[in-house]
């Protein structure tokens, strides 16, 4: 291939990569600045904790029970390997409260509410609904973005906590029924290394993360194509967006609490 | 009033408005017709500023180049495919504006207020429960014309009303904007297709033909008129100047 042409093609290719992200820096700069005037859509905030908070519950629920189980199991094949098995119990709930719990819920958030914001705006985009509702002087940006990041940023803290929770139960489960740990014991050691820090630091990326997830959704639905496949493409690059973005935040904030 | 001053709209290559210029006086009907896919309602969306027109004014409620938020507590829009909230029962669609913004109604006075809106469009109040994906065509188009009034908005644009509707139905809505615009005295912007509605309707007619208002007067001249391309349209015969494959 002649090389100003390839260089041509580099170009181009970065500058759309470019002003993509500018797109998606500029909504979230307009989404925040809406968030701070009124009027407050309150009532959709409430649905939305709902939607994305109280129904996600099961899913994070399950993926933290079996993640938990699963990591006891190894954290004790690795420790054994130093005869250091008491490490279990607190070595399994530091690895779910400051990393698996928030990351793997936030993936499975991503999955669930991503997609869903990102298809229902869609929809309401392609149908004319965001037309029909400026010419009722309600702003989009503030009636359906501004609810869904709220509910997403205040709700995955506490899926992340319960998450927390119930990981930890799962390492006990395992640690008491197949790695023959005493019940009391594996909870004490849980509880006693446990610092403050491990767990609000847990929470806080829950609060990214969640903040991510709808932010993605609402890019993406309000900028989705004409038609049944533009609000497909849409729902699809919210949920790799959200996922690329949990994972970049994760490591950068993982960075920023290991260096404090 | 609604009034336009060459306004130019193109999608990419393709120009769908060349300099369309209008004027509809306070308390006027204007019908505008014109073949499908002439930009009737690219048209209505730059005159409400949904759609960023290229070139030329508007001006409307007094307004220059408004945005959708400065005139919308001034005008009711139904749209060409309704465009429900699927979220919401049928009579928080209709009491939408209602429910909203400075001088809100409180539920109760909101929802009875719907239901009177839905009988005026011919629903009865059983439907105000109902979810917009369990009505009709042609019932969910009723409920987006009775969204656009409710309120009493001083300036209606209809993206046309009656397609879809009944014979009886129709007349029914005809009447009903035509009562609107004499009883009322609202300004009205109405798209249609039915020749019906053009009859009963109009003060005044303008046929979009090629991007531009091709001929415009007063309803009475409209059927009349030896205008080649009207009288096709109103006529509606496949020869003529207007091509059938377009
Ligand atoms: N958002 C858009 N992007 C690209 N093209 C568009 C867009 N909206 C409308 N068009 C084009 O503009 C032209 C006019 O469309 P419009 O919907 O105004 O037609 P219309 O006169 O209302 O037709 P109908 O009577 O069938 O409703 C069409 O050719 C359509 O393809
Ligand atoms: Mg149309």
């Amino acid at each position: 291939m002649n090389p100003v042409a390839t260089l041509g093609a580099t170009g181009r290719g970065m500058a759309g990569a470019l002003g993509a992200l500018g797109r998606f820096v500029g909504f979230t700069g307009q989404a925040l600045g809406w968030m701070l005037r009124p009027p407050f859509h309150l009532r959709e905030v409430a649905a939305q904790l709902v939607q994305i908070g109280w129904l996600s519950l099961p899913v994070v629920g399950m993926t933290a029970l079996f993640t938990g189980a699963a990591l006891a199991l190894q954290i004790f094949a690795g420790s054994a390997r130093y005869g250091a098995e008491f490490a279990v119990p607190s070595i399994t709930a530091i690895g779910m409260v400051r990393e698996l719990g928030p990351v793997l819920g936030g993936l499975m958030v991503a999955a669930r509410v991503a997609s869903s914001i990102a298809a229902e705006i869609g929809t309401m985009k392609v149908s004319e609904q965001l037309d029909a509702l400026k010419t009722l002087a309600v702003e989009p940006m503030q009636f359906l973005t501004v609810p869904r990041l709220v509910a997403a940023t205040l709700a995955m803290p506490v899926l992340v906590a319960v998450g927390d929770s119930i990981g930890i139960l799962g390492g006990y489960a395992v640690g008491v029924t197949r790695l023959g740990f005493d019940g009391p014991t594996y909870l004490r050691n849980t509880l006693d290394f446990l610092e403050f820090w491990d767990i609000a630091s847990g929470l806080v990326k829950g609060a990214v993360f969640g903040f991510l997830v709808a932010l993605s959704g609402c890019y993406f639905g309000m900028h989705s194509g004409r038609g049944a496949q533009g609000v497909g493409e849409a729902t699809k690059s919210a949920v790799v967006l959200a996922s690329v973005l949990i994972l970049a935040a994760n490591y950068l904030l993982t960075e920023a609490f290991f260096s404090a | 009033m609604i009034r336009a001053e060459g306004l130019h709209k193109a999608f990419g290559p393709k120009q769908v408005l060349r300099g369309v210029s209008f004027e509809v006086p306070k308390g006027q009907s204007l019908v505008v017709i014109g073949g499908s896919g002439t930009g009737k309602s690219v048209l209505l969306k730059c005159l409400l500023g949904l759609e960023r027109a290229d070139r030329g004014t508007v001006d409307l409620a007094g307004l220059t180049n408004p945005t959708p938020h400065a005139v919308a507590p001034h005008v009711g829009m139904l749209f060409q495919g309704a465009a429900l909230f699927d979220s919401l029962p049928v009579w928080q669609n209709v009491a939408f504006r209602l429910m909203r913004g400075t001088g809100r109604m409180g539920r109760v006075e909101a929802k009875a207020l719907a239901v009177e809106k839905l009988a005026r469009v011919g629903l009865g109040p059983e439907v105000a429960e109902l979810f917009p994906a369990e009505l009709s065509g042609g019932m969910q188009k009723r409920v987006g014309l009775a969204r656009a009034i409710a309120g009493d908005p001083p300036i209606l644009f209809f993206d046309e009303p009656t397609a879809g509707l009944d014979p009886i139905m129709s007349a029914v809505i005809n009447a009903l904007i035509r009562g609107i615009v004499t009883e009322l005295g609202a300004t009205a912007l109405t798209i249609t297709h039915d020749m019906r509605t053009v009859r009963d309707v109009a003060d005044r007619v303008a046929m979009l033909h090629e991007g531009v208002f091709h001929w415009q007067g007063p309803a009475a001249e409209a059927f009349g008129s030896h205008d080649p391309v009207l009288r096709q349209f109103t006529e509606g015969r496949t020869e003529g100047p207007i091509p059938t494959l377009r």
